[in-house]
């Protein structure tokens, strides 16, 4: 009986043990994939995730339907209009689309390109780029002069890597002031402004929390970066062709350690917090504990559920420096350079997803402002968020879409915690977080 | 598969007693059944152009023939089966694992130099500039066949004039017989056009061109549109270099990547996979930030396992005692409620007590009026990781220790108290010695477990808090969580030196469980 007991007990302490070592090829990167989805793809990329932070997590990958004629795969908010799209695109074509949701699309894109089993198109952000063109797994779209010169020049500027187009836009999003209008009437122009207004509202018991900005215990540079772009800082310079260059760090500059002066005198009044996360930001604003919230419009439909009345601002300026400006992400359509249907799935992205109905049923996507511009003003008559929201993206960079920027994301944020709580001195922070960047992109 | 059939022929092989003919024919339907399984699996993998796997499979498949089709290998009729399973999940992994941790696997080196090179060409395909666009009918003569006839591109330009282009070349064509319809050719006399279907189903129209003047071609961008493009890049295979024929910038092969021969400028983008010897290693033990973090997270990792087992254990085996006791009633329900936490998946638990354990807003500081910084501070980080897991882990060790409780034999317990020992001395010299004897080897199993307890770490402080201005060595680290970061998570995914990592972690796992075993083996002679 105890012989017994001890070879199954054996054996399967066995298999844990083989399991723990074969993680770095399979178990681990299953974990991996999953919890990716979850909790750290705010440091990865802070905007993507936050957009497709309410999906539920589901361990569950997808795998390629192979009976269709063109199979996409897209988080769980775009999938039901993109199944619309797709369906009619299918319908006048005779092709069967599948749609598939994926709760992590860069990652397991990522996996089942390695596989041969990639789907043929891929919905996500710009700032993926420069790691699928490294992969080689995305492959180039040809629009022509006239059909480019119709959208959004950002949201252009952002399907280009070296030069050449890798995808077809339908969104551009950025962070903006959310207000409570009830709690605080009135757009706060400076952000000492908006300190006074919050402070006084706490101290009359009528919310609890100055400002709702995602810091967290490991930092959250998306949302961080306004401070440091207000300030003349920022993450990279710029080449002489207009694109990021990895080489030219300014993280150190004195514009970057200006606006983390700013996040510590903020940290120190409790207008900025290590305790306000991705869990708990929109939470806050909902249930009318804050007047203000720095976020995008992914946020907006759980307001209107929680029946806040708001308005959505541009983001104040800071004194002895400018207005604060948050990056601007892009939404796009790729096509996987192993695409099995590659003719239908450029056909698909390149003539189907330009037109006009087309972007105008993708803004229904998490209402982010279409990036064809036909389809922005149509929308922009009927939605008066819209114009508001790109208002508060006016001015802004694009987020860098370069493979450098994964080394950036977690030693920023944690600098930028650690000077938020006060632990360390922006100026000696900054450079220490220069240096590691500095590190992790010579290493590769 | 064919076991069962063949362990009563065996059996009877000894004697010379013949086998009935239905069990014969039963057996050879079974290994037929195999080999057409194996044929299966094999030509998928061949589709997939695995050619190891399919020498593998072959070699599976004649290895069920000659031990299951003949009557010589006995014992290896039994062992086959699990022999086979056991190479393919538990050895393989661990072989693919040590061959990646000699490449350079990771991002931006994922395909075969060819490909890669291909893939860095196709980037560098540009609009010829002036040149106009067309739209697309693809179509092929009347009289050959759609799927495989020659291809014949029938275009409109921006200024209305008709084309037809094929692999020679494009030449003029006569708007006689054409239907044009917003622009585009939608009927050609003389020609079959292709719908969408149609053309999807032709793989030879993405590499299909038109050549034009100047070396460009007219390709197709889906089915409807094309343009005349032309790649920048030209490979000489022979001299092994890559020229930029606009930028005459010349590219050689290395580091496994394209780079610049003048060392100014940028490298192509998509570089290839190749060996590079112990190159990951000597990463792993000379790189000063993995080296001095090293033996802190290796301490707190023993110590985050031992304490976990040690806590949950404890616990658990406190609950198992008080809750065998039959005076207590509604033991049932008592014990479905412990075992609801083992229930509710980790994914949830840890993300709740995530937010119970926030400073300003978390329930834990709001009910004891403390001001702890849960996961801002080590010691408190690490305590707060302790106190989740014993949430987690606890039912699991009340489950094992109830079930063992309950088959503890009752004479012993019998033989103590007529002995006069007491609740305590029953407790220390029976209960427990005998406990330990059944949940022992469990205990290392889980030890194990939480030795490479990714998950919980994970979700629940990511390694952090990060102190001393760095963001890769957490105090709450383990080496998994650590490894992940340090080769996949924080920077570009590197699966060479994750491979290398993992490597280490196997060897120190085996190490620590080794003298593990031997202790519970001494366990059993005693008994």
């Amino acid at each position: 009986m105890i012989k017994r007991t001890l070879a199954v007990a054996l054996a399967s302490a066995t298999a844990v043990t083989l399991a723990g070592c074969g993680g770095g090829s399979s178990s681990g990167k299953n974990s991996a994939d999953g919890t990716k989805a979850g909790s750290s793809a705010p440091a990865k990329s802070g905007k993507s995730s936050a957009a497709a932070a309410p999906t539920a997590v589901s361990t569950k990958n997808p795998s390629r339907d192979k009976n269709a004629d063109l199979v996409i795969w897209a988080d769980a908010t775009s999938a039901p209009y993109i199944k619309q799209l797709a369906t009619q695109f299918g319908k006048a074509n005779g092709v069967k689309v599948a749609v598939q949701i994926s709760s992590d699309v860069r990652g397991q894109y990522g996996t089942a390109f390695k596989a041969g089993q990639a789907p043929d198109v891929i919905v996500g952000a710009h700032d993926w780029l420069g790691e699928l063109v490294t992969n080689g797994s995305v492959a180039p779209v040809q629009l022509p002069a006239k059909v480019a010169s119709g959208f959004n020049p950002k949201a252009i500027a952002a399907t280009k890597y070296n030069n050449q187009t890798y995808a077809v836009p339908y969104g551009v999003e950025n962070l903006a002031l959310v207000r409570n209008t009830k709690l605080a009437p009135n757009a706060p122009k400076t952000l000492d402004e908006l300190v006074a207004n919050g402070k006084k509202l706490v101290a009359g018991k009528k919310a609890t929390t100055v400002l709702s900005n995602q810091v967290g215990k490991t930092g959250n540079p998306y949302n961080g970066y306004p401070w440091l772009s207000a300030c003349g800082g920022g993450i990279f310079g710029t080449k002489s062709n207009g694109q990021y260059d990895p080489n030219k760090l300014i993280v150190d500059s004195a514009g970057s350690v200006k606006g983390a002066s700013s996040w510590a005198a903020m940290g120190k009044q409790h207008a900025l917090s290590t305790n306000i996360d991705d869990k708990n930001a929109d939470t806050l604003f909902a249930s009318g504990k804050t007047a203000y919230e720095i976020t995008g419009p992914w946020s907006i439909p759980a307001f209107k559920k929680a029946g806040i009345k708001y308005a959505i601002d541009p983001l104040p300026s800071i004194a002895g420096c400018g207005a604060m400006k948050p990056f601007l992400g892009v939404q796009m359509f790729y096509v996987s350079s192993k695409a099995k249907n590659a003719t239908v799935a450029q056909t698909f992205v390149t003539s189907f997803l330009t037109t006009k109905s087309a972007q105008e049923t993708l803004f229904k996507v998490g209402q982010r402002p279409p990036a064809l511009t036909a389809a922005y003003d149509a929308v922009a008559k009927t939605d008066p968020d819209v114009a508001k929201w790109a208002a508060a993206g006016k001015g802004g960079q694009l987020m860098p879409n370069i493979p450098a920027m994964n080394s950036v994301w977690g030693p920023l944020g944690q600098a930028e915690a650690d000077i938020v709580s006060g632990k360390s001195a922006p100026k000696a922070r900054m450079t220490a977080a220069q240096k590691e960047i500095a590190a992790n992109i010579a290493k590769g | 598969m064919a076991v069962s059939t063949e362990t009563s022929s065996s059996v009877i092989g000894s004697s010379p007693a013949r086998t009935p003919v239905w069990a014969l024919a039963l057996k050879w339907v079974a290994i037929a059944a195999a080999l057409l399984l194996a044929l299966y699996v094999a030509s998928k993998l061949a589709d997939h152009g695995h050619t190891l796997a399919v020498v593998g499979t072959a070699f599976v498949a004649m290895c069920v023939l000659v031990i299951y089709g003949t009557r010589r290998a006995v014992p290896m009729k039994y062992l086959f089966v699990g022999l086979a399973l056991l190479i393919g999940l538990q050895v393989w992994p661990i072989v693919y694992t040590a061959m990646t941790a000699f490449t350079n696997y990771g991002q931006g080196h994922l395909a075969s130099k060819e490909d890669a090179t291909a893939q860095d060409i196709a980037y560098s395909v540009r609009q010829v500039p002036g040149s106009p666009t067309y739209t697309l009918t693809v179509a092929v003569k009347d009289g050959t066949s759609t799927v495989a006839g020659p291809l014949y591109f029938l275009l409109v330009d921006e200024k209305g004039h008709t084309f037809v282009g094929d692999a020679k070349g494009l030449n003029q064509l006569g708007k006689n017989g054409l239907t044009i319809d917003a622009g585009k050719i939608t009927k050609a006399e003389g020609y079959t056009t292709l719908n969408l279907l149609q053309a999807n189903k032709r793989k030879d129209l993405s590499s299909f061109a038109v050549p034009t003047d100047g070396g460009g071609g007219i390709k197709a961008s889906g089915f409807a549109a094309a343009y005349n493009g032309k790649p920048t890049l030209v490979w000489d295979k022979k001299a092994d270099t890559i020229t930029d024929t606009t930028t005459k910038q010349v590219y050689v092969a290395e580091g496994a990547q394209w780079v610049p021969q003048s060392g100014k400028g940028d490298a192509l983008p998509v570089g290839w996979k190749e060996n590079v010897g112990l190159a990951n290693f000597r990463t792993l033990f000379t790189n000063s930030t993995i080296r001095d973090g090293f033996l802190g997270i290796f301490a707190w990792n023993i110590a985050f396992s031992v304490l976990s087992v040690l806590t949950t254990f404890v616990l658990g085996m406190l609950l198992a005692l008080l809750l065998n006791d039959s005076r207590i009633k509604g033991r049932g329900i008592y014990r479905s409620l412990l075992i609801l936490p083992y229930a509710i998946p980790v994914f949830v638990s840890a993300l709740v007590w995530a937010s119970m354990f926030n400073q300003q807003f978390g329930l834990i500081n709001n009910l004891t009026h403390l001001n702890i910084d849960w996961f801002g501070s080590p010691w408190a980080a690490r305590a707060a990781v302790l106190i989740t897991n014993l949430w987690l882990g606890f039912p699991y060790m009340f489950v094992v220790c109830t079930g063992a409780l309950q088959s503890l034999p009752g004479d012993v317990m019998e033989a103590a108290k007529i002995d006069g020992a007491g609740a305590w001395r029953t407790l220390r010299s029976i209960t427990t010695p005998l406990l330990l004897v059944a949940v022992g080897p469990l205990l290392i199993a889980s030890f194990a477990f939480n030795f490479n307890n990714f998950g919980l770490i994970y979700l629940l402080t990511k390694g952090g808090p990060f102190t001393g201005g760095n963001s890769q060595l957490g105090s709450t680290d383990l080496l998994i969580t650590y490894a992940y970061r340090l080769a996949l998570g924080g920077t570009n995914p590197n699966y060479g030196l994750a491979g290398a990592v993992a490597i280490i972690i196997f060897i120190i796992v085996g190490l620590l469980s080794f003298p593990g075993f031997l202790r519970s083996k001494a366990l059993e002679e005693v008994n």
